[in-house]
């Protein structure tokens, strides 16, 4: 059975893989297969710390491969520089596209080829229930996406967010344990704590008014940094939140279902113990998810004579307030879903 | 801000435990602390691959030995870890390098414009070393939980052999896959979201969106990191079970010298 489902997944993707090789028709853009790159001048530049940059220019010359002018060749003068901070390197065999002057790379092959050796991945070592994620880490983009079109189309941002992490946890909790009183109880917990660590950091916002934090990295907004700051926040933490309540009410569960004479204070012990575990390595996913994302600017700053001091103190703000808000998030849930799941199974459940 | 959030977090650490709480915020101190070193270091013009290699090996030196002691559980964890990492690199490098997610997309150009762009450093490295970064939290996650797990089953049931051993850990790791998936999922969609209105602001195809660097650095961000802890499963579930048995084998019937404190 296995190995069947693994063979229709294997045929999938390469089916999925050819395909998106030869996509070039469905779009409207001009792309072009390049067939020969020539190097024609070579310029070495300083910057003001004096690194030495070298420049080249290339002639790019390829063939069309969509469109109207299917067949023609084209060529084009292309900048690139060692760094390849704004620029890329391409290499012959590489499909670009055409857009004026600018030449963009296609990249969606190798999405494709990496979400497919993901999938198979999954399924190897997770079976049905791997794939089972996949599937509700789908349903919530979606779910996301559909938010974002209500964003764009006036709703507030803020109440958005509320109503979706509802959405989200209801969707994934139920799609990762099924309907049953666990679930409820991490439902209930993960809605307790979304509103105590909304309440939490609009009091902290109110009364540091955002003192200390860096917006730079939001700059490209159209919106007001301020308005979107909280909404990211809260989806941020929203799936550690998930994992804990999860956690702990199964846990909670487990113990009842051993000794149905536990008392609550034991219970309460129990769920300290298993938080103490748990908050531990996933404050330390966040951490790193997080914190990692400001390297290139890091680098780029330090390489342009910033000092480490004033960087740290302006520029990893954002980044390591998102990571404290997450964690914040995910402490609160381990006594929130303990007293929830003791309430609902110890009290109410005697079936 | 970010100190008062910090004194909260602190507190609210220390209420769920005194000993664990006080030694887990120290481990983020001392992991922020490796991070910003391996950073600056990466910034001088140090290999960044290397060094961010190295910084993975540390910190996650720091979260098993500093936070969990040290006991035939973290050292099976850090062997399988080690062997993810060398496994992975290899992988991040090769898409990496095809995908060119290396620098910055037109979406962030506003955010750098005032630096110089002349910094003589391959930014392919800062992406690949971006991804090891980022995947090292959820894999170390996910391999601490399966040790940990698999040390509960052995202890509960010391007949099960090495196979028997293997395979519940694979089914402990199914466990923690979806709910890892979840985190980390959510970690990205909060980074995402500035990004994702933009795209929508500016009118962008479902084309424009895919092809976009900023979009592909992010995604095969996320799917490294989700690989990542789907790698350390098998690995982790393996070398713990090896060692369980070895311990067994060579101090008698009653097994495991336990060393944690």
């Amino acid at each position: 059975m296995k190995k069947a489902v693994l063979i229709v997944l294997l045929l999938l993707s390469a089916a999925a893989l050819v395909f998106v090789y030869n996509d070039d028709f469905l779009y409207s853009q001009q792309i072009m297969k390049l067939t020969k790159i020539e190097t024609v001048g070579e310029e070495i530049s300083r910057n003001n710390l004096d690194l030495k940059e070298e420049h080249y220019t290339r002639r790019i010359t390829g063939e069309i491969l969509n469109g109207k002018d299917k067949g023609e060749k084209k060529s084009f003068l292309y900048d690139e520089t060692y760094s390849s901070v704004v620029t890329d390197r391409f290499r012959v065999g590489d499909k670009v596209f055409i857009d004026g002057t600018d030449l963009q790379l296609k990249r969606d092959f190798y999405l494709a080829l990496i979400v497919c050796l993901f999938v198979i991945l999954i399924y190897i070592v997770g079976s049905f229930k791997g794939l089972l994620s996949v599937a509700s880490v789908i349903i919530n983009s979606v779910v996301f996406y559909i938010g974002l079109y209500l964003y764009i189309k006036g709703v507030d941002l803020l109440l958005l967010c509320v109503v979706e992490m509802l959405v989200f946890s209801v969707l994934s909790l139920i799609l990762a344990s099924g309907v049953n009183k666990k679930t409820l109880s991490a439902v209930i917990s993960v809605m307790i704590s979304t509103f105590v660590m909304l309440a939490l950091l609009m009091i902290i916002v109110k009364t540091t008014d955002y003192k200390g934090i860096n917006f730079n990295e939001l700059s490209f907004l159209t919106v007001p940094a301020e308005d979107i700051i909280l909404p990211e926040l809260l989806i941020g933490s929203v799936g550690a939140v998930m994992d804990v309540a999860i956690t702990i009410s199964s846990s909670m569960a487990e113990l009842l279902e051993k000794n149905r004479d536990i008392s609550e204070k034991e219970l309460n012990k129990s769920a300290k113990e298993i938080g103490k575990d748990i908050m531990g390595t996933m404050s330390n996913v966040l951490f790193f998810t997080y914190l990692c994302a400001g390297l290139p600017v890091f680098v780029l700053a330090i390489r342009n004579g910033f000092l480490l001091k004033n960087y740290i103190s302006s520029n990893f703000s954002l980044e390591l307030s998102r990571f404290l808000a997450g964690s914040i998030g995910i402490v609160i849930t381990i006594p929130i879903s303990a007293f929830v799941s003791i309430r609902l199974m110890k009290r109410g459940g005697s079936k | 801000m970010n100190l008062v959030l910090a004194v909260i977090l602190f507190l609210l650490m220390l209420y769920i435990d005194r000993k664990r709480g006080l030694k887990l915020f120290v481990s983020l101190a001392m992991n922020f602390v490796v991070l910003i070193v391996i950073f600056y270091l990466t910034a001088l013009g140090f290999n960044a691959v290397v060094c961010s290699l190295i910084g993975c090996f540390t910190v996650s030196c720091v979260m098993l030995f500093f936070v969990n002691g040290e006991s035939i559980k973290t050292v099976s964890s850090i062997k399988a870890i080690t062997v993810v990492l060398l496994i992975l690199s290899v992988l991040i490098f090769s898409m990496a390098y095809v995908s060119r997610i290396a620098g910055f997309g037109y979406e962030s150009y506003e955010e750098i414009n005032m630096f110089s762009y002349d910094v003589k450093i391959d930014f392919t490295d800062i992406a690949i070393s971006m991804i090891l970064f980022s995947l090292i939290g959820a894999t170390v996650d996910s391999s601490i939980a399966i040790s940990s797990a698999l040390y509960e089953v052995h202890e509960n049931n010391k007949d099960l052999s090495r196979k028997e051993l293997f395979i519940s850990g694979m089914n402990i790791g199914k466990d923690i896959l979806c709910t890892t998936a979840n985190t980390l999922m959510f970690a990205f969609l909060g980074d995402f979201m500035t990004l994702l209105i933009w795209f929508y602001k500016c009118e962008y195809t479902f084309g424009e969106i895919v092809n976009a660097k900023t979009f592909a650095s992010e995604l095969i961000r996320i799917l490294f990191s989700a690989t990542g802890c789907i790698i350390v499963i098998p690995v982790t579930a393996f070398l713990t079970a090896r060692a369980l048995k070895k311990e067994k084998a060579e101090d008698g019937p009653d097994g495991v010298t336990n060393t944690e404190t």
